[in-house]
């Protein structure tokens, strides 16, 4: 099943939250996908030679990985999955927070990072929903300083990963199904929240909240958001991008207290 | 310092003017029922109604001779300034130099190569580098208006300055990049200015503008276009826009006192140096010079364009249709460049903008007819959304006038326009919400002010639209809706005229109605069948000076 994490003794601290903006992970915030972290553990894990066992059973799985792709999210998902089987629940989150701080966190768009941080400022509880795994998403979570997220789980039998994923698994509809009831759990108006996702299979995702925005939107997500006349933005990763908004960053913190918003 | 050789250059002026005052009442005709039937902007359409007998219509003036040769006539405004020294006389290598320049919105439809503004920078930057000076920035004054694309800039600024500067130091200006930003001070009504870094730090500061109405120029151009929000919600806000009586007549624009307060403290920190520029009415030309004119002296060739031009509209495809409207290049005439002190720049610039466009006109009227075309600053090379509608019908258009307004107090204005729902999700993405969200729940400026202008100010996904795409800022559709405020004030009803979706006049407070004689039937029935009917011809523009 999807997990909600919640930091213990955290809440206390934390402003009560007026509403939340959900965010799509892969293609959203960062220019990865769940291929590129599966690729990255399946090549990190045991001996060489295990490694190369591994790639190639992962190799096998590429035509229908590519098949799945087409035909739906939540097929990808499961196929993806099946390569960590046999996997220790502690290696697979061993090498989650490697491949986080390593290789994620280098590839989040900074736009992405300065626009959490904005919606966090404003009352918006940030919210990850993913179809990455739980042991990916926890890391990058903590290093956002996000409480909650949605992500999917590997089923593990006697500490290993089975290589099935538990039930229900994250994509598409299920997204907004655990949206509505984060949303129901804490009282918070769906229609306003803000969601942020990249992909067409995001849709009904984007559909159940009150404010969806498409984030570099694949073309099917794309011409879905122009006949909805949802906002539409890009997020870079460019280093003149990446220099602006180091500045914007040193500015605001420059500015926080009696100039930070005129209108305030 | 050595005077150059161009301080032998008389000064030019316009011809004689041939339109006087008197003459122009020749421009206020009464329908009869031998009158033809009037050209009235209806969006990406043109009407061609037969009026009812005894209706005003009110024409612009004919366009003022153009400047024979303007680049001669920019020359001598930089050699010879208002209350200023010539600008090479300001030069030196080691100075900071920043370029303002007006940006897309002015003026529409935009004009055809070269533009105004390629004409004067191509002095600017002349004499800037034969006096040795490197350190120069060219910024496009977008305030909070949408970013311009890279090819808008290019035309409009022109290849020498976009080859030489583009993208280091020719962009747009960015009201919410913290750290380009600079707070010079508070004037004595507590109003914030908060500037452009760069322009602020800068040793002299070149603003380039074009004056398309009387509205445009002045302490507006560095005061409002270089400045972030923080600044302009002490201008643009309801309270403020209630006292402007109308934004074309400066005098009595709270708007403008606003602006002028924080331009003067603009001026006592820095080294302003104004270029304004007037240009004529020559909205439409070659083919298309009939929209211009009195339809009553259509000639057969007029008569013989007019059918064709319409024939050819209405079988395009909407967007074709919109693409060549858009795509279409006035060839405005300069009729005057001023450069120096910008309130001695501005006095001038003004004085001509009122010589082409003022037309006197007796008395008010109950129902005022207005067209709204298919372009107005705010939606160049984009779409004429509901709110826009809204700010050209009762922001613009009613405030076409000096003394008092054309209309009388709670009369009704017709806006004709086909009022569709329909937003450009990349340019007015906060629109969107705004008109679905903020004007379902109330369309009072001042609840939308308080309940809602922060947010969307505020919002960080149309914060970084706005900064990193082709967005207008969230706060922007508010702005939009305040600039009606002064009508809202004073009309007892708006109807929309020929409106497709009744539903969307609902949501601006309108009235709706298939067609411009019901319209009118719908106008006459509440305020007698006497009340008085005037006509504002569009294109291009006029200034009603109400006796």
């Amino acid at each position: 099943m999807s997990v909600l994490r919640e930091k213990a003794g955290r809440s206390a601290h934390v402003k009560p939250r007026a509403s939340a903006a959900f965010y799509d992970l892969d293609g959203t915030l960062c220019d990865l996908n769940l291929v590129h972290s599966a690729v990255f553990i399946l090549t990190n894990m045991g001996q060489w030679s295990e490694r190369a066992a591994y790639a190639l059973s992962f190799l096998a799985r590429a035509p229908r990985l590519y098949l799945a792709e087409r035909k739906d999210r939540q097929l990808l998902n499961e196929v993806l999955f099946e390569s960590f089987q046999g996997v220790s629940a502690d290696r697979l989150f061993s090498l989650g927070e490697e491949y986080c701080e390593r290789v994620l966190i280098k590839h989040l768009y900074p736009q992405a990072v300065e626009l959490i941080r904005s919606n966090r400022e404003l009352g918006f509880e940030p919210v990850l929903v993913t179809g990455s795994p739980d042991f990916i998403v926890a890391p990058l979570a903590r290093h956002l300083e996000i409480e909650h997220f949605a992500a999917n789980h590997l089923a593990m039998a006697r500490g290993r990963a089975n290589g099935r994923m538990a039930r229900p698994v994250m994509a598409s509809d299920e997204k907004a199904r655990w949206c509505t009831a984060f949303a129901a759990q804490r009282g918070i108006s769906l229609t306003s929240c803000w969601g942020y996702a990249d992909s067409y299979y995001d849709l009904s995702f984007l559909s159940a909240l009150g404010h969806p925005v498409a984030v570099n939107p694949d073309p099917k997500l794309r011409a879905a958001a122009l006949s909805r006349q949802w906002p539409i933005i890009s997020f870079e990763r460019p280093s003149t991008i990446e220099r602006e908004l180091a500045d914007t960053l040193d500015g605001a913190i420059d500015s926080t207290g009696s100039t930070d918003d005129g209108a305030a | 310092m050595m005077a150059r050789p161009e301080a032998k250059l008389k000064e030019l002026k316009p011809a004689d003017l041939r339109h006087d005052v008197g003459a122009r009442r020749d421009l206020v005709v009464t329908v009869n029922r031998r009158s033809e039937k009037r050209l009235i902007a209806y969006g990406d359409e043109f009407l061609f109604e037969k009026l009812p007998v005894g209706t005003r219509v009110i024409y612009p003036p004919p366009p003022l001779d153009e400047l024979p040769d303007p680049d001669q006539a920019i020359r001598y405004a930089l050699l010879r300034p208002e209350n200023a020294d010539p600008l090479f006389a300001q030069l030196n290598p080691n100075m900071r130099v920043t370029i303002a320049i007006d940006d897309i919105s002015l003026p529409l439809p935009q004009m055809r190569s070269p533009d105004l503004r390629e004409r004067i920078l191509n002095q600017v930057l002349q004499t800037l580098a034969d006096y040795g000076v490197d350190d120069v920035h060219l910024i496009i004054a977008t305030a909070l208006h949408r970013r311009m694309t890279e090819a808008e800039i290019r035309r409009v600024v022109g290849e020498r300055a976009y080859k030489q500067f583009w993208p280091d130091r020719l962009y747009n200006f960015d009201g919410e990049n913290r750290s380009e930003l600079t707070l010079l001070g508070k004037t004595d009504h507590g109003e914030e200015v908060w500037l452009s870094k760069r322009a602020a730090e800068s040793d002299l500061l070149l603003y380039v503008n074009i004056n398309l109405v009387p509205m445009d120029g002045g302490h507006k151009s560095v005061a409002v276009g270089l400045a972030p929000y923080q600044s302009l919600r002490h201008h643009h806000n309801p309270t403020i826009l209630r006292d402007s009586h109308s934004y074309m007549d400066p005098k009595n624009s709270g708007l403008h006192r606003s602006a002028n307060r924080m331009g003067r403290l603009v001026n006592q920190s820095l080294n302003v140096f104004t270029v304004e520029t007037s240009v004529n009415t020559r909205m439409y030309g070659g083919m298309l010079d009939f929209l211009h004119k009195n339809e009553d002296t259509f000639s057969d060739w007029d008569r013989t364009r007019s059918g064709a031009f319409r024939w050819a509209m209405r079988n395009m495809s909407y967007e074709l249709r919109r693409q060549t409207l858009h795509n279409y290049r006035s060839p405005y005439g300069l009729t005057g460049v001023w450069a120096g002190d910008t309130e001695a720049v501005h006095e001038k610039a003004l004085a001509r903008v009122f010589q082409q466009y003022s037309v006197p006109v007796k008395g008010q009227t109950d129902i005022l007819i207005v067209g709204v075309p298919f372009i107005c600053p705010y939606n160049v090379n984009s779409v004429m959304n509901p709110v826009l509608v809204q700010c050209t019908g009762m922001g613009y258009l009613f405030n076409m006038y000096r003394g008092k307004p054309l209309v009388r107090p709670g009369g009704t204005l017709i806006i004709c326009h086909p009022l569709r729902d329909e937003f450009h999700p990349e340019h007015h993405p906060s629109y969107i919400e705004f008109f679905h969200r903020c004007l379902a729940e109330t369309t009072d400026a001042m609840e939308l002010e308080k309940n809602f202008e922060h947010e969307f100010a505020r919002n960080p996904t149309y914060i970084h639209m706005y900064r990193y795409g082709h967005a207008y800022h969230g706060v922007h559709p508010f702005y939009m809706w305040y600039w009606g405020e002064p009508a809202r004030q004073h009309l007892g009803r708006v109807i929309a005229a020929g409106c497709e979706q009744p539903e969307v006049a609902a949501r601006l407070g309108w009235d709706s109605a298939d067609t411009l004689d019901q319209a009118i039937a719908m106008a006459t029935a509440e305020l007698g069948h006497s009340a008085s009917i005037t006509y504002l011809h569009l294109p291009p523009l006029v200034i009603a000076d109400v006796e």
